[in-house]
């Protein structure tokens, strides 16, 4: 019996020492899809050359506060990289799965890439739109996601809100009226951004798509550049989608470790050339300077300058009863 | 358009033309030369009236264009914001249609089918399920020398199954059985399943040790379980680490338990005595992945059990009450007062081998086991160590061509007589013998009702009418060394046993 349970323990140990398969799930918003492809096969193989285990990253995608609300429920996520801080601290506060100081365990607030708010116009610009004045004019219709489930939709709403106090010297009434005409001219409000990007380009619906920078290249790419144009404004908003691990999922998994690297890679030369090379602007100096023509220079404008912080511009703007559902009216 | 315009002109000029020619013809054909200049201002004031008409038809036409155009305009805007509109209402729908498959999804499921009934949570992280298993049986057993009683029909399982699984990881079961004449829970465990080869599982379930045994129930290939299984363990309580390694190549169970007599149809839920058992097994399926079909049913391996008994009295012996036939009649008891005393250690190589509709399953039980006989009247206390051997080979052949499996046989064509289709066929064989230690007698056991030795033979066809439902049919003949020196017992002559049976299992 002594040598069985010996075999047994031989076998276990065996089994345990030999290369591992360890499964991540990325939970992310919608655009990311094609930069965390990149990326996850990127990390895979620097993970095997320096551990020799096989990682496997799966990947879920949906409007970032949708996507947050599932982790909240229950879905089994070991990082989240969603489109902005305050649907993390979401998961943080009411499911406890991260600790409220998860901004400081990763540089740059745990933001490893930024990206903006553009217009994705038809090809020739047949409505003339090169401001956010124009958004609001008789007979533009105008694409953007739902700002109550998209990440994407909110920085999208906040980029006007600015554009409309820088404008009218911080006269919040002006500025709500402002936001008040750009969103009667909005005809749908798809739950996340890539589901407006298909309601614009593939539908056919609206002049103007109000999009993340790195989705309004992946439209040209995808749909053609003869079809569409992208037109920057002169200021926009600086998005930040942050990342982290979620600590109570990957230590139930055993997957905490490299979880932790698999964002820290994030902020590698080779992870901030995947993200400069899907659109997303990278921290990284260096790289930011060699990917420079592929970003158009505007003034951006922050949340924290603006809006006095996510939870602030979250409660006044998004939460029920918030100026979005005071000003919104579905036309349908 | 440059056509129209054309026809226009040339109108113009033949409407000229045919006024001029109204006015002048009559002219012409007067002589009188002093109503020449009158007539000339008549013709002047007509062309003139000619010309102003000529300009208000031109007029008139441009504006006609205009508005042409104009209107051509807004119908063009209206139809462009029209298609918007439908496009608008489309996406709606579209995204209506997509949020009701995510409500959907995100919605508890319930199955039902051949294998029960569920119920699941969207992400399947915790789910319950219903199975069943109900046999009737019958038995009986021609010239047995007039034992009464054992002609019958019983129920000889009715199992309400309830496992499921919580928190993804989690599993349990719990059988209960109603068949037999009191109430017995067979399984009760949870299992923590941390990967496919690291599992913990603590509880009542069956301990790791006989092949046929570990069978379940439904897929047996005869109604009863053969000789070699009487000297295994039945359920036994206790906590076991198990798994699969290399997609189920290897797989691995070992555990700690209360430690159980000899295959026992009567479990029990609680230990006789404060010492417990180790029991544990490798099973090896080699080609089990591989693309080898002549090798890929074959599975071989090991297992035992080891615990050391004590006796603590009488009234708990940790001995079987004895081994059965196939018919279920005990060939073998001890005699009252003996007791499990000392270590009791089995070990079981076994394996099966499934081709196509092939099957053959073996295995080899030792159970070796130290008695003691207290000192009773003249009688001095005695002990010795029983080494008891008990081996059997199953052998079938699915008549219909399905193939042959441990885990029982599908049918390709469901019983359904008004289509032509009746299901599957297998016909089945066994040998199987145990033998007690010699040593046992007549110290142990009484040589004149308990047999030393029972051979056992059997053949019979199984009806695979569909998944869940499934008829047999066997003969079991049974021959005894020893235990003929009572009339009216079961060792008396050869056991002819004929079984029958109707089961649901879902």
């Amino acid at each position: 019996m002594k040598t069985f349970l010996k075999i047994l323990l031989v076998s276990m140990l065996a089994i345990s020492a030999s290369a591992k398969e360890i499964k991540l799930l990325n939970v992310s918003y919608d655009p990311t899809r094609e930069l965390y492809q990149d990326y996850n096969a990127a990390f895979a193989k620097y993970w095997k050359a320096k551990t020799g285990d096989d990682v496997v990253v799966n990947q879920s995608h949906g409007g970032s506060g949708k996507q947050a609300q599932s982790v909240i429920n229950g879905l089994e996520a070991d990082v989240v990289t969603l489109a902005l801080a305050y649907d993390v601290d979401a998961i943080s506060q009411q499911a406890k799965l991260l600790p409220a100081d998860w901004q400081k365990r990763l540089p740059n607030n745990s933001t490893p890439y930024t990206s903006t708010i553009v217009f994705l116009v038809r090809k020739g610009n047949p409505k003339g739109i090169k401001d956010w004045d124009y958004l609001v004019k008789p007979g533009v219709s105008v694409v953007v996601p739902n700002p109550k489930t998209s990440g994407g939709a909110r920085w999208a709403y906040l980029a006007a809100y600015a554009y409309a106090l820088e404008t009218f010297g911080h006269d919040d009434a002006k500025a709500k009226d402002f936001i008040t005409k750009l969103y009667k001219n909005v005809p749908i409000l798809d739950s996340g951004a890539r589901g407006s990007t298909i309601t614009f380009a593939q539908r056919g619906i609206g002049d103007v798509l109000l999009a993340w920078e790195n989705e309004a290249h992946l439209a040209l790419k995808e749909f053609g550049a003869d079809k569409f144009e992208i037109i920057t404004p002169p200021l926009s908003i600086l998005a930040e989608p942050p990342v982290a691990v979620v600590d109570k999922n990957a230590n139930r998994h055993g997957t905490a470790a490299v979880a932790q690297s698999y964002l820290a890679y994030l902020y590698s030369d080779e992870g901030q050339e995947i993200a400069a090379k899907n659109f997303y602007r990278p921290r990284n100096q260096a790289v930011a300077d060699k990917y420079a023509a592929n970003f158009t220079q505007l003034k951006l404008v922050t949340v924290d300058q603006e809006f006095g912080g996510w939870t602030k511009a979250q409660q006044t703007h998004f939460a029920d009863g918030g100026v979005f559902d005071q000003i919104f009216q579905p036309q349908n | 358009m440059k056509k129209k315009n054309k026809d226009m002109k040339l109108n113009r000029v033949i409407f000229a033309t045919f006024a001029t020619l109204q006015f002048a013809v009559p002219v012409f054909a007067d002589d009188g030369a002093t109503t020449n200049a009158t007539e000339a201002a008549e013709i002047q004031v007509l062309k003139q009236e000619i010309q102003a008409l000529d300009q208000k038809v031109e007029a008139l036409e441009q504006r006609h264009s205009t508005e042409q155009q104009a209107t051509n305009d807004t119908s063009k805007e209206q139809i462009q914001a029209l298609d918007q509109k439908v496009r608008v209402l489309e996406r709606l729908r579209e995204n209506d249609q997509d949020a009701t498959v995510a409500v959907a999804k995100a919605q508890p499921r319930l199955a039902v089918g051949a294998s029960g009934v569920t119920f699941s949570s969207a992400d399947t992280n915790f789910s319950i399920s219903l199975h069943g298993v109900l046999q009737l049986d019958s038995r009986t057993f021609p010239s047995d020398g007039s034992i009464n009683g054992n002609d019958s029909f019983l129920l000889r399982r009715a199992r309400p199954i309830l496992q499921g699984t919580v928190y993804r990881d989690f599993d349990f079961m719990f059988v209960p059985d109603f068949g037999g004449s009191t109430v017995q829970i067979y399984d009760a465990y949870v299992n923590y399943r941390y990967a496919p080869w690291a599992q913990l599982q603590a509880g009542k379930f069956k301990s790791p040790v006989g092949l046929e045994s570990l069978q379940a129930d439904v897929n047996t290939t005869f109604n009863e379980r053969s000789l070699a299984t009487d000297l295994v363990p039945n359920r036994d309580l206790g906590a076991e680490l198990h798994g699969d390694l290399f997609g189920g190549v290897v797989s691995y169970a070992g555990g700690i338990f209360n430690g159980a007599s000899d295959y026992n149809g009567t479990t029990t839920n609680a230990d006789y005595d404060n010492d417990k058992a180790f029991a544990g097994r490798l099973f090896f399926q080699p080609w089990k992945t591989s693309d080898v079909a002549a090798l890929k049913g074959l599975g071989f391996g090991f297992s035992g059990s080891y615990e050391i008994d004590r006796a603590l009295g009488a009234s708990a012996t940790g001995l079987t009450p004895g081994y059965n036939t196939d018919g279920q009649q005990k060939f073998f008891t001890y005699t009252n007062g003996v007791a499990a005393n000392g270590t009791h250690w089995r070990i079981s190589p076994q394996g099966y081998y499934y081709y196509g509709p092939f099957g053959l399953l073996g295995e080899y039980v030792i159970s070796d086991q130290e008695v003691t006989r207290p000192a009773s009247g003249a009688l001095r206390a005695a002990s010795a160590d029983l080494h008891n051997t008990a081996w059997e080979v199953t052998g079938g052949w699915v008549l219909t061509g399905e193939d042959a499996s441990y885990n029982g046989i599908i049918p390709k064509h469901p019983f359904d007589p008004r289509n032509g289709q009746w299901g599957a066929w297998q016909l089945v064989g066994r040998y199987a013998e145990l033998n007690v230690d010699n040593a046992a007698f007549p110290i142990f056991a009484n040589p004149a009702t308990s047999a030393s030795a029972a051979q056992a033979w059997s053949a019979g066809l199984n009806w695979y009418l569909n998944k869940n439902i499934r008829v047999n049919a066997s003969f079991s003949r049974t021959t005894f060394t020893g235990g003929n020196g009572s009339a009216a017992t079961v060792t008396k002559q050869p056991e002819n046993a004929i079984f029958t049976r109707i089961q649901l299992g879902f």
